[in-house]
């Protein structure tokens, strides 16, 4: 590993894998060298992921060739995977909660004195590993008891301690703050002078631009190109990723705004955020900002009340909210869209109808009786303006794709008529031409009067919907931005904490 | 990217699914008389032993309507089953003296009070069901044997609550033309209140998300810790409605008189296709998982199986069916995601 | 470098739960409870426990890996059941070995339709359970099995009989059952994987650990050392009784769990369940001690279980309430309370 290598680290020629009903990756082929720092990006759902499990052995049903240094393997588990040093770091942690940083870190591999475990050995090991990753905390801790961003790291020096060849690193900073960031960066510097081939997959284009030698973009399960970094512009990659230019993607409409609707003060929930105040109006879109973790979903599910605040107040209409239950906020005319579309968005077992018709059971019912036929017109309604795939109530939602699935979700909340609804990534994973009909019908709602408050990482969006803009960070308000001042960049520098005053803290 | 899966297995499936207990209801009956036939075994095709089998499967019945809820709320079983039916017993018994009405009442409430609290329990705390229950099930033996002593008790047949103690001795004799007995009429009148409730009510409704699944029906703001609470409810009442039937009809209170209920409810509601997954099955599959279990028993008596064959039979029968149920599921790429 | 917790002392008795409860009730007991303290009647506490925490040994481990075994306590009785009643035809090797293998075979069965048909754990042992119920009724025709030839009272005696004080050689051998169990989960690599496995199946999988096989495994452990502990059991009374199982489920679920084990999986011991189950028999037997029938005896362990399961439950959901909070948040909030103190 000393010397630099020069060549083809890993060639994935012409593959193509398929899901029932669907293929997600479409006749790819894929190169990257030896100490390159190859990009790779596309929308939500083009297939990147996918195609990085290929490599991580996770399929065994691939079609289509993979070389590692030149020679062909096959790829059909995770133990294979590793042995020809592929290393994976996933966007969901892979870690076990309970168990101690250091059996995590050497998880399949603890050293051995004989038939024991050479406990020293294996804690000063560990170590070093988080040492290498800029950690410095006791490797007996368990997993639960140590923050979010810090076992992000534990899994980014966990799978540089099996000493991989070719290292897939998927969203690797999205836990991560600005220090922790440049930290890794380091790291990958270190990895490609070392001669390892470094994967690096990203929604955040400038870390591309900073890191990466080459960018491969893929669309629709296919690849679309491969360029060198340098030759390339954010403006063309992203036009390749969409397919079509970004400037007609958001067209605005006149707002009518009214009085206002919402009013939250000095709310907190301890722990998660503290001391937030804002107002929203009739028909106006506020978009929050923030990384993960700045406590935009907390502040989501106690407004909805799914969670007690522990100080504060609401005020809806100017009456006070003093919901303990989500049945109540919802009765009060407060919806919110949940982040995670498959546990807590959808019954996956149930049909589209009964997913629309769920919160809204009590309103079809006379009596206790319920009616689906009272309920049937209104979900054949919603199918049809969201432009949902197949148009069938009956459908079980489980098989429909992610973008239809994430329109019925929407739907459910449509159907409930809110005064306030609250979208916690309302298009995380979904495809583009989904994401158009989802924000169509935001715009709308807007423009029919309700008050929106959009939670989304994605900054286009964000900048594309809202009104204003408030930047959240590390569980307080820090900022607010009117439509005029608000672009990708200053929301970006503004959440991770490079703009404007720190306040309240 | 949509495809054709759903069809198939939802509407066709759900169909042949329901008529298939009832299909295999008739197979046993029709291997009971092959075997009559054949001469191998006698007394199957009476009208008396039929009498038998629908009155077997009527008390198991009671208690699987009620259980049904349950598990169709994704909670499994309710182990405490046992205990309920004959603490209930021993309760009712030791109150005739104070008359029928009072006696019933208070067996029924606490019945709910069991009821409410395994639901507050599984539904608010999230508690391990089957554990909790479980648990449940050995308080309650304990509260029995502390108040009782290990006795069983008979109704006093002499004392001040003379006439309750006939009605309450006679009334689950009562055969309606003389033929149906009344836990059948109370199974059947169940079988319809619990269908209509599970599939026309906002509460059923609310189950079915609830037991597909928990956290989207609580972020629907569906108040699952209320569904679930009356799902437990209605099994200890009607676990209740079965363990007085039970002592009524062995006229003596005792400590086993709910034993195996349990565990026979449970394997009549997967027979009759309510998958332990929750928010799939029917009240009518439970009836027929009940007549199932009534069946097999009989046949097996008549071929001279003795009770604790039948239950290995049971135990693997129930092993099986929650096998294909759980291999089905997973085929179809809906295994809880 | 960042320790565990802020309040050290809360975390170490928080981790050493299990041995200052053992402590308090040893001590509590000694004091108070009449006829305790003396060598008679703790070796008669241990010889009870010793048939439990052979039982501990396995269902730890399945608990480890995140699963349940209701099947133990009818294990127990099976084995006990086929260990006496095949005696007189295979003789006691024999029969021996047919029980424990028995127990594993169950071990199997339970852990194949875990692993490989994904049933729920203790769905698929409440079905053995049944199935185990009616072979031991069949088996024995509804009789306690009980032999009274002259080797068998050869055994009993032996299997009783005090080498030092507290110590007989049933009690020995779970001793040392127990402490190779804890050593090889403590200090061997295949012994953490089970901790890894109930940690997180898919961390394992990933680390290229095959889950299945050590879910099985887990399970036949379970199966052998209830069948272990019940044999040990009847050849040193000489008798198997129908009930001898019969608690054994509710006794050692709750000393597992009281013991750290958590039902979620990933945390635990076996030493510690065994602890616990020595710590519940003495709260049992001061029960007996002070008075009190075994109706009451029987009412307390079921409130005990009711009160872990809780325990364990309410533990859970603040623990998942808590998840996520932000130290740095939490530390603000001590500032201002200190702050409006002052003012």
């Amino acid at each position: 590993m000393e010397e630099r290598e020069i060549g083809l680290a890993l060639e994935m020629k012409r593959v193509s894998k398929r899901f029932p009903g669907t293929i997600a990756v479409d006749d790819v082929s894929f190169e990257v060298y030896a100490g390159e720092v190859h990009a790779l990006v596309g929308e939500n759902g083009a297939g990147k992921s996918t195609l990085m499990k290929m490599l991580a052995g996770s399929f065994d049903d691939y079609t289509g060739q993979i070389c590692i240094n030149g020679k062909e393997v096959k790829l059909h588990s995770p133990t294979q995977a590793k042995k020809y040093g592929i290393g994976m770091i996933y966007q969901e942690l892979s870690l076990a909660r309970p168990i101690s940083i250091i059996e995590n870190l050497l998880a399949g591999r603890l050293p051995r004195k004989g038939p024991l475990l050479d406990k020293a050995r294996a804690r000063s090991q560990a170590k070093g590993l988080l040492a290498h990753v800029g950690l410095d905390l006791d490797p007996e801790l368990p997993i639960e008891d140590i923050s979010q961003h810090e076992a992000q790291l534990v899994e980014i020096a966990k799978v540089l301690g099996n000493g991989p060849c070719i290292l897939v690193m998927d969203e690797p900073t999205s836990a991560l703050s600005r220090e922790e960031v440049e930290r890794l960066f380091q790291i990958i510097v270190q990895l490609k002078n070392r001669g390892i081939a470094v994967v690096y997959i990203s929604h955040h284009l400038p870390e591309i631009f900073r890191i990466a030698d080459r960018v491969t973009v893929m669309r629709d399960g296919k690849k679309i190109a491969t360029k060198p970094i340098g030759e390339v512009t954010r403006e063309e990659i992203v036009q390749m990723m969409v397919g079509r230019s970004v400037k007609e993607f958001y067209k605005r409409d006149e707002r009518k705004i009214g009085e206002t609707r919402l009013k939250v003060s000095g709310l907190s929930r301890f722990g998660f955020f503290h001391d937030v105040s804002f107002e929203a109006r009739r028909g106006e879109t506020l978009g929050i900002c923030g990384l993960s973790g700045a406590g935009r979903s907390e502040l989501a599910k106690v407004l909805a009340g799914l969670d007690r605040a522990d100080e504060g107040r609401i005020e809806l209409d100017g009456a006070e909210v003093r919901s303990g239950t989500m049945a109540d906020a919802l009765s009060r005319g407060i919806a919110y869209l949940t982040e995670d579309r498959k546990h807590e968005g959808l019954a996956l077992r149930l049909t589209v109808g009964e997913n629309i018709m769920a919160p809204i059971v009590d309103r079809l019912s006379s009596g206790s009786v319920f009616s689906k036929a009272k309920g049937a017109p209104l979900a054949a309604e919603l199918i049809g303006e969201l432009d949902i795939y197949p148009p069938d109530p009956e459908r079980t939602v489980g098989n429909l794709s992610g973008g239809n699935q994430q329109k019925v979700l929407l739907a459910k909340w449509l159907a409930s008529k809110p005064k306030v609804l609250i979208l916690d990534e309302p298009t995380r994973g979904v495809d583009i031409g989904a994401k158009m009909t989802i924000h169509s019908s935001i715009e709308k709602l807007a423009r029919e009067g309700c008050t929106v408050l959009l939670i989304s990482s994605d900054l286009p969006e964000l900048v594309g919907l809202s009104d204003r803009v408030m930047i959240m960070r590390k569980g307080h308000f820090t900022r607010e931005m009117g439509f005029g001042e608000c672009s990708e960049e200053s929301l970006l520098l503004a959440a991770n904490g490079a703009l404007g005053a720190e306040g309240g803290a | 990217m949509a495809d054709d899966r759903s069809l198939g297995s939802s509407s066709v499936g759900r169909l042949v699914s329901a008529a298939g207990v009832y299909g295999i209801a008739a197979l046993f009956l029709a291997v009971g008389a092959l075997l009559q036939a054949t001469g191998i075994i006698r007394g199957f095709l009476t009208i008396q032993n039929m009498l038998n089998i629908v009155d077997a499967a009527a008390l198991v019945g009671i208690v699987a309507v009620g259980m049904a809820f349950v598990t169709y709320s994704g909670h499994f079983a309710d182990m405490s089953v046992p205990t309920t039916m004959g603490f209930t017993g021993y309760v009712c018994i030791e109150l005739l003296r104070y008359g029928f009405i009072p006696a019933v009442i208070v067996a029924l409430a606490i019945g709910l009070l069991i009821g409410l609290m395994n639901g507050f329990v599984v539904g608010k705390l999230k508690a391990n069901p089957i554990i909790w229950t479980l648990a449940v099930n050995y308080v309650t033996m304990g509260v029995i044997r502390l108040i009782w002593v290990n006795k069983q008790i008979y109704p006093d047949m002499r004392g001040s609550g003379q006439k309750a103690v006939e009605l309450f001795d006679n009334i689950y004799r009562l055969r309606f033309f003389n033929l149906i007995g009344l836990p059948v009429v109370m199974l059947l009148v169940l079988v319809v209140a619990g269908q209509f409730v599970m599939t026309k009510t906002s509460f059923g409704v609310k189950l079915k998300l609830t037991g597909s699944s928990l956290r989207a029906a609580k972020f629907s703001g569906i108040s699952v810790e209320r569904v679930i609470t009356t799902a437990f409810v209605l099994t200890a009442l009607t676990a209740t409605i079965a363990g007085l039937a039970v002592t009524s009809l062995s006229r003596v209170g005792a400590w086993y008189n709910g034993a195996g209920y349990d565990f026979k409810a449970v394997t009549a509601i997967v027979i009759g296709g309510m998958t332990l997954a929750g928010g799939r099955g029917s009240i009518l599959g439970v009836l027929g998982g009940s007549l199932i279990i009534g069946l097999l028993n009989n046949v097996l008596t008549l071929l001279g199986v003795g009770t604790f064959s039948q239950d290995m039979i049971r135990g693997a029968i129930f092993i099986v069916v929650v096998g294909i149920n759980a291999k089905s599921l997973r085929s179809l790429g809906r295994d809880d995601a | 470098m960042r320790k565990l917790g802020k309040n050290s002392l809360l975390a170490f008795g928080d981790k050493y739960r299990i041995y200052i409860l053992f402590a308090l009730v040893f001590a509590f007991m000694s004091l108070f409870a009449p006829r305790f303290f003396n060598v008679f009647n703790i070796t008669s506490i241990l010889k009870v426990i010793s048939m439990n925490a052979c039982v501990a040994i396995g269902f730890t481990v399945v608990m480890i890996c995140g699963q349940l075994d209701l099947s133990i306590g009818t294990v127990i009785t099976f084995a006990g059941v086929l260990a006496l009643g095949l005696k007189p035809a295979l003789g006691y090797a024999g029969s021996i070995a047919v029980a424990v293998v028995a127990g594993g075979l169950v071990g199997v069965l339970n852990g194949l339709l875990v692993a490989k048909a994904k049933i729920n754990s203790f769905i698929v042992t409440l079905g053995t359970m049944t199935v185990l119920q009616g072979a031991i009724y069949q088996f024995s025709g509804g009789n306690s099995i009980s032999v009274s030839t002259p080797d068998a009272f050869v055994i009993s005696d032996f299997l009783g009989k005090s080498l030092l004080p507290l110590l007989t050689p049933r009690i020995l051998i779970s001793l040392v059952l127990v402490l190779a169990m804890e050593a090889y989960l403590r200090r061997t690599r295949s012994g953490r994987n089970f901790y890894l496995v109930g940690g997180n199946r898919n961390t394992a999988w990933l680390a290229g650990i095959p889950t299945d096989k050590y879910t099985v495994a887990a399970f036949v452990l379970s199966g052998v050392g209830a069948a272990i502990g019940g044999v040990l059991s009847v050849l040193e009374s000489t008798a198997a009784t129908l009930k001898l199982g019969e608690n054994s489920l509710m006794y050692v679920i709750s000393a597992t769990i009281i013991g750290g084990t958590a039902m979620s999986g990933g945390k635990g011991g076996v030493l510690r369940s065994v602890v616990a189950i020595f710590t519940l028999e003495m709260l049992y037997t001061g029960v007996i001690l002070f008075g009190l029938g075994n109706e009451v005896k029987i009412f307390i362990a079921g409130l005990i279980l009711a009160y872990v399961v809780l325990y364990e439950a309410y533990a859970t959901y603040k623990h998942e309430n808590d998840l996520g909070r932000r130290p740095e948040l939490m530390k603000e909030l001590e500032a201002r309370r200190m702050a409006k103190e002052k003012a």
